[in-house]
């Protein structure tokens, strides 16, 4: 719980820095409240939609051999791993909404509570994706000896790619249109932008279609490395 | 043992890590060149966290574009040499512990400070040393009239700055031994890093500006590269630089006390 609490206490001391900075009364045309309402959600969510436990436990079984066990289970790696990840942030989001629930209603943020569902819907939609490219970055450990260093690389690109950092509206208007059109915008910034008010449904309806085009890619992707993976892959132990 | 042959056995001790951090890092040369992307990533998203953030106002905290890209560069400066010399170390501190290896390390006539926090060198993050030393020196060149021999000053605030680093993050890790289990430290710790990241500046809007004194002298985040940087853009203030040069000294005897008393109540972790 401190974690989370440090973080957006930052964000927020930054962001009200800078409206004290400024002499316009907003900043790419929102407000302050807007901003400290995003700055609230998107480490909420920013922290929802992303895989580091389990993918490196995938990572972990398929390097040293222990997803010999999960290959003899009736339900397959991905299915395994896919319901434990969901199941964990499930509880986790229940529990962790409350912080920013909790901050809204004390600086009385604008957020409009009739969007949420439409915007977690987005999410979890989203970490279908997720899952997705953690399963390909396990897979990877079929044909490399370390792997870990490319769940650092992909996290951080998509801590960046996703608006978490700052709002993708706020950047230069090509860069933001093309963050827009990948799918991982879909994981912060349009729920949040949707919650706030920075964005209308239109915007919403093209994170799901970006996502869906996108986990169908990497499904195709992951079904490829899976099968040249395990053709590879020579399990030994008792 | 005379100081000279103590200071020539550590040297040949820290060749010798370094050797065989060097060979392990490069051992996995893919691994190796994805984990300098990641760096590259990471230290470019700081810097255009502040470009996009100018591009909508002209001063904060105080200064302009100019002048935050020199403490950002600074900032991620004394961060790789920190990453170079200590985080491997720090990382897998924990699982030493659980595992035992901390009993042997007591044991060896070397000092077991120097034993935990070196064995372990980041060779991946040199390179990021280099284009974040060449970014400052490039930010610097930006300034109109900019004294260079104000560079000199670096030489007692770099030092400074890694000690908050240093020693907090090493009090953290050792409070493992009192808890046995305290990965949420971690993530604690990384937390509360991210207050350095910013300009103390910014926290003059908080409390009155009295959460910006407590950042510069109690929890000192401030030194690592925000005070350090007003060594390089403003006139100098002498309670700074005496703070600079007294607080090392305060923290690294604190952290020694608080490893003793820690070690005082460490039950080993191997049979």
């Amino acid at each position: 719980m401190l974690q989370p609490l440090i973080s957006v206490g930052i964000e927020l001391i930054l962001w009200l820095a800078i409206f004290n900075a400024t002499d316009s009364l907003t900043i790419g045309g929102f407000d302050r409240n807007m901003y400290l309402a995003y700055v609230v959600w998107a480490p909420f969510l920013g922290r929802v939609g992303i895989s580091w436990m389990y993918e490196s436990m995938m990572v972990e079984e398929v390097a040293s051999g222990n997803i010999n066990i999960v290959l003899t289970r009736p339900i397959s790696f991905y299915e395994y791993y896919l319901s434990q990840l969901m199941g964990y942030k499930f509880t986790t989001t229940i529990v962790s909404i409350i912080i920013p629930l909790i901050i809204t209603q004390i600086y009385q943020l604008p957020i409009n509570y009739s969007r949420l569902p439409l915007a977690f819907s987005l999410v979890i939609c989203y970490l279908f994706l997720i899952h997705n490219l953690s399963f390909i970055v396990s897979t990877l450990a079929f044909f490399m000896t370390k792997v870990k260093s490319f769940t650092l690389v992909k996290n951080l690109s998509l801590w960046l790619l996703a608006g978490e950092l700052v709002p993708i509206d706020l950047m230069p208007a090509v860069l933001a249109k093309i963050l827009l059109i990948l799918p991982f915008s879909s994981g912060v910034y349009i729920p949040v932008a949707y919650m706030t008010g920075r964005c209308q449904i239109d915007l919403i309806y093209q994170g799901f279609i970006s996502v869906f085009v996108s986990f169908i890619l990497s499904s195709i992707l992951c079904r490829l490395l899976w099968s040249k993976g395990l053709r590879e892959y020579t399990g030994t132990g008792a | 043992m005379s100081f000279a042959d103590t200071i020539k056995k550590y040297y040949i001790l820290y060749k010798s890590f370094f050797r065989a951090s060097f060979v392990a890092d490069l051992e996995f040369r893919f691994n190796f060149f994805i984990l300098i992307c990641a760096e590259f990533i990471w230290y470019s998203t700081q810097l255009i966290l502040y470009e996009v953030l100018y591009r909508h106002t002209s001063r904060l905290a105080g200064w302009n574009l100019d002048q935050m890209r020199v403490f950002i560069f600074l900032a991620l400066f004394v961060d790789s040499i920190y990453m170079i010399l200590w985080d491997p170390n720090f990382v897998k501190f924990a699982d030493d512990l659980r595992k035992g290896n901390l009993d042997l390390l007591l044991t060896k006539p070397v000092n077991e400070i120097f034993m935990l926090t070196s064995q372990k060198i980041s060779i991946s993050h040199v390179p990021c040393f280099f284009i974040t030393g060449g970014g400052l020196v490039w930010a610097l060149s930006q300034l109109p009239d900019f004294n260079w021999f104000k560079m000199l000053w670096l030489i007692i605030m770099i030092p400074s700055g890694l000690s908050v680093i240093f020693c907090g993050r090493f009090a953290l890790n050792a409070t493992t031994i009192l808890f046995q289990r305290a990965d949420f430290l971690q993530y604690v710790w990384f937390s509360l890093f991210r207050f350095g990241l910013r300009p103390d500046g910014i926290y003059g809007a908080v409390m009155n500006g009295f959460f910006r004194y407590i950042m510069i002298f109690i929890l000192p985040f401030a030194m690592v590269a925000s005070i350090p940087a007003r060594f390089l853009l403003e006139p100098l203030n002498p309670l700074y630089l005496i703070w600079g040069i007294l607080m090392p000294m305060i923290l690294l005897t604190l952290t020694q006390k608080y490893w003793n008393y820690c070690v005082r109540n460490y039950s080993s972790a191997s049979s």
